[in-house]
């Protein structure tokens, strides 16, 4: 691994659970608000009920009849770019003749989860295609593509929940091999019961508000929604102030279970320092962390560890009480925060941890909390056992 | 970014390993197989290009494999033949990175799932099936096998997955973030899929394929693995190297190509992807080699195994449908032609415009 | 079928485990790690086993542990669930 070329971040756009864009986010974050419910776009037989992080009913893409034509996970993802490209002084138009790369990450946006097309099929009906058609007109990041007609790479990353974590990451590094001038990078993923029911058979999920890092953590709080940044070269970026910067990015696979994080946290390390020598950046720099934090017993303590041993001392929160475990969308939805509170110089708390765990060596931020430093991380922890670290640098703007 | 290719492991319709792709490619025929579906009473019957896992039980014991579905099987095999080709079976591989392209995922393990809670209620719910389901579990699947702890990743873009998932195989191997990368491409068969192409082709799907006659749909399904070692080093290169990974979209900035190279095109019967390839391509000379694997979004690691060897052998191979040929305003590879000295480029169109390039060298 | 021999032979299909015969696990042996070698994915996979082929609901893994050690203890807590 070698020292990679920092890269400006210029746009910033992002809706879940804790808001419709991200100045909404910010602002009930720092109230320490959340709103947890029972599911409302779908309902299941299961005798359990757990709650979720869902987006506003009155979401709506501000576009034409595109809701009908693409899946929710699309529909977010549009919605996140056109706020993150409006942040960034971008429209259609001036995007002309740049070369646009647009890389997403995503679980569900993929996933042919038409439950009701297979339960018909099952039946014996013929269902009709729609389902099908939607499916294959939705690929996130060529549904961006399509929509804002650029000539460039397209990638949708299916690394589970580090998928977000990953894409910009990679968005980066296309940048910096000349594949691209602008990309569009980060993730979505909407609810579905599908991941309902999947999460809550591997008993992974809590029945009340999720809890992250506190004693009495039970598992995650679903949610939905996608975190996009623009990234930019430096001769494209020009004269902008950038919001802030891709420093470094670093990934690796535990290689030890399908499910289960690695005891030792060997990968999320490895990972971490292959993001701190690509940032050419020491640990003590680190201003704070945003955890991947799900609430799962096994997953916050693994963090928690790992934190404690290669970032003693450095404050960390993680945001999913506010927003649920968006999975594809984390790291995107993160990245966003976490770029926004180095701008702002606060974390917020991390809402749901009340009583710290005595086995777990550290605690999280419990009240917003002023930040000194111009350097933070986000991480993510995957299913698959994917680790995935980005540094991130605070701009001028 | 060179990138040698050091060793390939595939399976298809051809049969497995890269002996039986060179011999589909001599012969230049595949027949496909006879399969059929029992829905409602009636029979439905339909030509498939179908893989067996002959010889996966050499390479991974039976009991290891008991919670691993057919998607990730096909994975494991083909991984574990590629690894075998570039003799690094049992070596240390931790620095490798492990890449993985597919248009559909692990599709039938998607529908056992639906299966677990349809069936037998949201309570039922199998976890096993649910983890199984998610895209990236085949390629936890190979890490875990070869303890490759270095990065790994999924890519899902339909038609452009390969394309789309080398350029980054490129990038770390640019920025020295693994040594090798196990680049591999998958898509699986399924009666669902059967059932979707039925309802949007009808009998369109009944064969024979024929690449050329670039307006009519005759694309046969079919699945299949195929995994590629990629290196930096140049010593590696025993089946050449991939030079340049380019995407864009011909309906945005029309694609331009040097005009000696030769083509080895993905056009593989679906009508709709077809046109572009007429329309980009005048005058270009072409192959295409879809008649011996199907038609699958993850078959652009197909061809590209195709080129491969072509390369190894100094040949490029006669296309094995010529049909529509003579309408076309193409000239297509009819007879098998040295390979002299030029480069091969393999070319894939999605349906909107959308365009994967890679082009590859001796 | 006694409720041991029914989860002998559940567990074999369900997790797959086409190498094993009913009569080679024995009733006290270790379910998990050493013994019959399944995992925590496993654990959560018995959970539906049990609810499907048994009726009987594990709530969460708190309550599901002590339960999931061997074939005489799940089949214990089955049979006190059965009854009450």
């Amino acid at each position: 691994m070698i020292k990679t070329a920092p890269i400006a971040i210029t746009g910033l756009g992002c809706l879940c659970g804790a808001g419709m864009n991200l100045a909404e986010c910010l602002e009930s974050m720092f109230r320490n608000e959340r709103n947890p419910h029972p599911p409302v776009r779908f309902s299941t037989d299961h005798p359990v009920s757990y709650p979720v992080l869902e987006l506003r009913e009155d979401f709506k893409l501000p576009l034409d009849d595109q809701q009908t034509i693409y899946a929710r996970t699309s529909q977010l993802a549009l919605a996140a770019t056109l706020e993150a490209l409006t942040d960034a002084g971008w429209d259609a138009a001036s995007l002309r003749g740049k070369r646009v790369g647009v890389c997403i990450g995503t679980t569900v946006g993929c996933a042919l989860n038409c439950d009701d097309f297979y339960r018909a099929y099952k039946d014996g009906d013929d269902p009709e295609m729609a389902a099908i058609e939607r499916y294959l007109r939705s690929n996130p990041a060529a549904v961006i593509a399509r929509q804002l007609k650029l000539d460039g790479p397209n990638q949708t990353v299916v690394n589970a929940c580090s998928s977000g974590t990953d894409a910009i990451g990679l968005g980066a590094s296309w940048l910096r091999a000349g594949a691209c001038d602008i990309v569009i990078a980060g993730g979505a993923d909407e609810l579905s019961r599908v991941t309902y029911a999947g999460f809550s058979s591997l008993m992974i999920t809590d029945t009340e508000p999720c809890k992250p890092f506190d004693v009495k953590r039970k598992g995650l709080n679903l949610g939905e929604g996608a975190g996009i940044l623009i990234l930019e070269n430096e001769s494209v970026c020009g004269a902008k102030a950038p919001r802030g910067y891709v420093l470094g990015y670093g990934s690796a696979c535990d290689a030890y279970h399908l499910t289960a994080p690695r005891p030792d946290g060997a990968g999320l390390k490895q990972a971490m320092q292959e993001a701190f020598t690509a940032a050419g950046v020491t640990p003590d720099q680190i201003a704070f962390v945003n955890a991947h934090g799900t609430g799962t017993p096994d997953n916050d303590r693994v963090e928690s560890r790992v934190l404690s041993e290669v970032l003693p001392g450095a404050p960390f929160v993680s945001t999913k009480g506010y927003t649920g475990h968006t999975l594809g969308a984390a790291g995107g939805i993160e990245a966003v925060f976490t770029v926004a509170c180095l701008q702002r110089g606060e974390i917020p708390a991390n809402i749901g941890f009340a009583d710290a765990d005595p086995e777990l060596p550290g605690t999280p931020v419990t009240e917003n909390t002023r930040i000194e430093g111009t350097v933070a991380l986000s991480e993510s922890l995957a299913f698959g056992g994917n680790n995935a670290v980005v540094i991130l640098g605070k701009g001028a703007a | 970014m060179r990138m040698a290719i050091s060793g390939i492991g595939i399976s298809g319709g051809f049969g497995c390993g890269v002996a039986a792709l060179r011999q589909a490619l001599q012969c230049g025929v595949v027949e496909p197989r006879q399969c059929s579906v029992e829905r409602n009473g009636a029979i439905d019957t339909f030509p498939a290009y179908r893989t067996s896992l002959e010889g996966l039980d050499e390479f991974i014991p039976k009991r290891a494999l008991r919670r691993i579905d057919h998607f990730s099987k096909m994975t494991l095999h083909s991984a574990c033949l590629a690894l075998q080709d570039a003799r690094l079976s049992g070596g240390d591989l931790s620095r490798m990175g492990v890449i993985i392209a597919t248009g559909y995922g692990a599709l039938k393990t998607t529908f056992d799932f639906l299966d677990s809670y349809l069936d037998f209620g949201y309570s039922c719910s199998s976890p096993t099936h649910f983890s199984n389901s998610v895209h990236n579990a085949a390629a936890a699947h190979v890490s875990m096998q070869f303890k490759a702890t270095a990065p790994s990743l999924t890519v899902t873009q339909f038609e452009m997955s390969v394309p789309s998932a080398l350029l980054t195989a490129q990038l770390w191997l640019a920025e020295g973030r693994v040594d090798q990368v196990l680049f591999g491409t998958i898509d699986e068969y399924c009666a669902v899929l059967r059932y979707c192409r039925r309802q949007f082709f009808a009998t369109g799907e009944q064969g024979p394929l024929q690449p050329f006659t670039f307006t009519e749909q005759s694309a046969v399904v079919g699945e299949g693995a195929a995994f590629f070692v990629l290196s930096r080093g140049e010593e590696d290169a025993r089946y050449g190297a991939i030079d340049a990974v380019t995407l864009g979209n011909h309906a945005v900035v029309p694609l331009t190509l040097p005009h000696d190279d030769l083509l080895i095109i993905g056009a593989d019967g679906h009508a709709k992807c077809g046109r572009w390839y007429a329309q980009a391509l005048t005058g270009r000379a072409v192959a295409a080699y879809a008649p011996l694997y199907g038609s699958f979004p993850a078959a652009a690691g197909f061809d590209l195994a195709v080129a491969a060897l072509s390369q190894q052998d100094g040949i490029l191979y006669a296309s094995p449908a010529t049909a529509g040929a003579s309408d076309s305003a193409l000239q297509v590879v009819a007879a098998r032609r040295p390979l002299g000295k030029a480069n091969i480029v393999c070319l894939k169109f999605g349906p909107g415009g959308d365009y994967g390039l890679i082009r590859l060298s001796r | 079928m006694s409720v041991k021999e029914k989860l002998k032979r559940v567990l074999i299909e369900d997790l797959n485990l086409e190498d094993v015969e009913p009569d080679e696990i024995d009733d006290d042996m270790a379910l998990f790690g050493e013994g019959l070698g399944l995992d925590s994915l496993d654990a959560v996979e018995l959970v539906v086993i049990v609810q499907k082929h048994f009726g009987v609901e594990i709530k969460d893994m708190e309550e599901g542990r002590p339960a999931l050690q061997t074939i005489n203890t799940l089949a214990k807590y089955i049979e006190q669930r059965l009854a009450g």
